[in-house]
């Protein structure tokens, strides 16, 4: 995998399963197609003549335009889904996502405080899962999503394992 | 699956499991001093119409209210009786107990709750004294664990002698200095040694020159121009509830930070503030987990800073309100470096003084070839398009014991974020960011008023920063314990030290297995 500038040099980065941007797909047409829809309502009501207002450039334009974002967004699908990537190091787990803005994090195995795994339709009947990592911060928010379902328990108890080794308090 | 996470659990059913110290309860009066609102209301609502009569010289029972008097009364006798006897069931059956190592409280008489924490998980404890409860010679007890949420135990309210104790006790048995089931009248309060204390016409000042007095004049000054442009005055009657809004939030500034003292103690740092209510914070060594300096503008002409902390069981909820996360209101640099060696006493560096004041005021070169005479690395130049501003400022130093991250060119702001209190870290790099080559580094604490990001570092060097404070929060995690800050505590107040030493059964080592550190730090 490709590495970017900001990532620690030597990481070999392992990536989550291609089959994820699947559920990004699905997640996508959910979000996507309901909002185009009732933006279009405007323009048909405007087309049947039921409508004065808004004008019609008005009701073309603004469904065009989130159109225009929301098949911008389709197209990165893949690119981002490839851009997730953890490594597992001898005292931390890195996690890395993002193109236009990317994160890299590094979680100590003794800071985690549990570990969770969750599994929603459309993962599971592709076989996914997605790993969270809590730390006692809020802020570490540290999700690893589309993750073959062995290798998300692997992970888990790996983690866990590695978690209770290295224990540190606050 | 829970690492640690055993720290508050609530027991359903089952309970007498283990009882071997006194259970006591609280003192009588508190559901009165507590719920007087909803006496007062009742009272209020059934004596008002009575007393008005008798001020106007009438009888003191209406005589034309014969036929009904006798309901009314009744109604408010049950009322009241249904009141005083919810006070006195919920005091009945509100007990609580200190030992093996657990703090227990049982509370509800419906809806019964049964709480337990571990005493060696105590992140702070406070002793709170809403302005009834000071007259009546009460307090309020709230012992912190690390969830981020409310007060894991809250007992209220015992009489003020009797919270003292209860805390030293507590803090006492943290600490293993007593264990087993004694009772608590043998250990006695830890002495303390008064470190700083802010003066009341310093707090005015700090008050009268903070942002919000600067909002104030630009809204007093827009008001101004549109009632003069628009030739109305009505504009200044829709302000009122305004004013009293602002004279009441500096009302409740000046009511929070009068009489702050800072006093060090073997239990910790302890803090005590308030004119009305009163309150008195014990944090316990090491449980700071990220420290920020912070002067406004306008403070510069005094050279007035404020320091607030990140202390874990305080929570997001408790910064709202800002008292209990600050840890000086305002002061001097001098008494800046005070409460910052107190809460680092270590700084990992061979001339702190120099650094701190680097950290506070200093401004990098603004030639990149220069020496950075104050060892913080700042934003490069190439990215000062970035941050046009702020890019001299921004900056970090990592000493051996903590990472400071100095930044803002009008708002100071200086953040200290001891290595072993590190929780996670990211790397964060937007298409800007990296059109500069810079990216912001940003460190994970527990929730509070801190938020630790060093902004617009070179990419290179923010990648380092990354790989080694990994590095070094782990070493530090292995490294410290809170003994250690015990001992560099102790010259600074030498009395300390005798008592400390004199104490049996001091925990042991340095050098402790991960289940001991596990148990100071957590």
């Amino acid at each position: 995998m490709h590495t970017e500038a900001i990532d620690p040099p030597g990481v070999q980065w392992l990536r989550v399963s291609p089959k994820y941007v699947t559920v990004r797909l699905v997640e996508w047409a959910i979000g996507n197609v309901v909002m185009l829809v009732i933006l279009s309502l405007p323009l048909v009501f405007v087309l049947l003549g039921w409508w004065r207002w808004p004008p019609l450039w008005l009701a073309i334009t603004v469904p065009a335009v989130v159109l225009v974002l929301a098949l911008w967004r389709l197209v990165l699908i893949p690119r981002q889904v490839r851009a997730i990537g953890y490594a597992e190091r001898d005292d931390d787990l890195l996690i890395r996502r993002g193109i236009f803005f990317q994160r890299t994090m590094v979680v100590p195995y003794g800071r985690m405080q549990y570990v969770d795994v969750a599994v929603g339709p459309v993962e599971r009947s592709l076989g996914l899962c997605t790993l969270k990592l809590h730390t006692a911060s809020a802020g570490t928010n540290a999700q690893l999503p589309g993750l073959p379902a062995v290798e998300g328990a692997r992970l888990r108890e790996q983690l866990s394992a590695r978690g209770e080794a290295r224990l540190a308090g606050l | 699956m829970s690492l640690e996470n055993n720290a508050t659990e609530s027991l359903p059913g089952k309970p007498e499991l283990t009882v071997d110290g006194d259970w006591n309860r609280v003192h009588p009066a508190s559901p009165f001093v507590r719920g007087w609102v909803a006496l007062a209301a009742v009272g209020f609502f059934f004596g008002r119409d009575a007393f008005e009569r008798m001020l106007q010289g009438r009888d003191f029972v209406d005589p034309n209210l014969s036929g009904r008097a006798p309901w009314l009364l009744a109604g408010g006798a049950v009322v009241l009786l249904l009141t005083v006897g919810g006070f006195i069931l919920s005091w009945y059956f509100t007990r609580y107990q200190v030992a093996e190592g657990y703090v227990r409280v049982n509370t509800g008489f419906l809806f019964k709750q049964q709480r337990q924490a571990r005493l060696d998980r105590v992140q702070a404890i406070d002793i709170v004294q809403p302005l009834l409860a000071r007259i009546f010679g009460l307090a309020e007890l709230k012992f912190e664990v690390a969830d981020a949420g409310e007060s894991a135990v809250r007992l209220a309210y015992l009489p003020l002698d009797q919270a003292k104790q209860l805390r030293a006790t507590i803090l006492a048995r943290a600490a293993g200095v007593v264990s087993g089931p004694e009772t608590a009248a043998e250990v006695p309060e830890a002495p303390e040694h008064v470190v700083l204390s802010v003066p009341p016409s310093r707090l005015i000042g700090s008050l009268l020159l903070s942002e919000q007095t600067v909002g104030i004049f630009l809204g007093a000054a827009v008001v101004v121009t549109t009632s003069v442009l628009f030739d109305n005055n009505a504009i200044f009657l829709a302000l009122i509830p305004g004013i009293l809004g602002i004279a009441a939030s500096y009302w409740s500034s000046f009511n929070k930070g009068y009489n702050f003292t800072a006093a060090i103690s073997p239990d910790g740092i302890r803090l005590r503030y308030g004119l009305l209510d009163t309150q008195a914070q014990t944090l316990p060594p090491g449980r700071i987990q990220a420290l920020m300096v912070a002067q406004p503008p306008l403070w510069r002409i005094f050279g007035w800073y404020r320091i607030h902390v990140n202390v874990a069981g305080y929570g997001l909820a408790a910064s709202t309100d800002g008292a209990r996360t600050m840890l000086l209101p305002v002061g001097l640099k001098p008494e800046v470096f005070r409460m910052m060696s107190l809460v680092l006493p270590d700084p990992g560096v061979e001339d702190p003084e120099r650094v701190f004041t680097a950290g506070l005021d200093g401004l990098g070169p603004v030639q990149p070839n220069t020496a950075t005479s104050d060892g913080f690395t700042t934003t490069p130049r190439r990215a000062r398009l970035l941050a046009p501003l702020g890019w001299r400022r921004n900056g970090f130093l990592a000493t051996k014991t903590a990472l400071l991250i100095r930044s803002g060119r009008w708002w100071h702001t200086l953040v200290m974020v001891p290595h072993q209190r590190t929780q996670s870290m990211a790397l964060h790099q937007g298409p800007w960011a990296r059109r500069f080559r810079v990216a912001d580094l940003v460190l994970h604490t527990t929730a509070g008023p801190v938020s630790p990001r060093v902004f617009q570092a070179d990419v290179e060097q923010a990648v380092e920063l990354f790989d080694q404070q990994a590095a070094r929060a782990r070493e530090a995690r292995k490294r410290q314990t809170s003994e250690q800050w015990l001992a560099q505590v102790a010259p600074q107040a030498p009395e300390l030290a005798a008592t400390l030493t004199e104490q049996p059964a001091q925990p042991a080592p340095p050098q402790t297995s991960p289940q001991q550190e596990d148990r100071h730090d957590g």
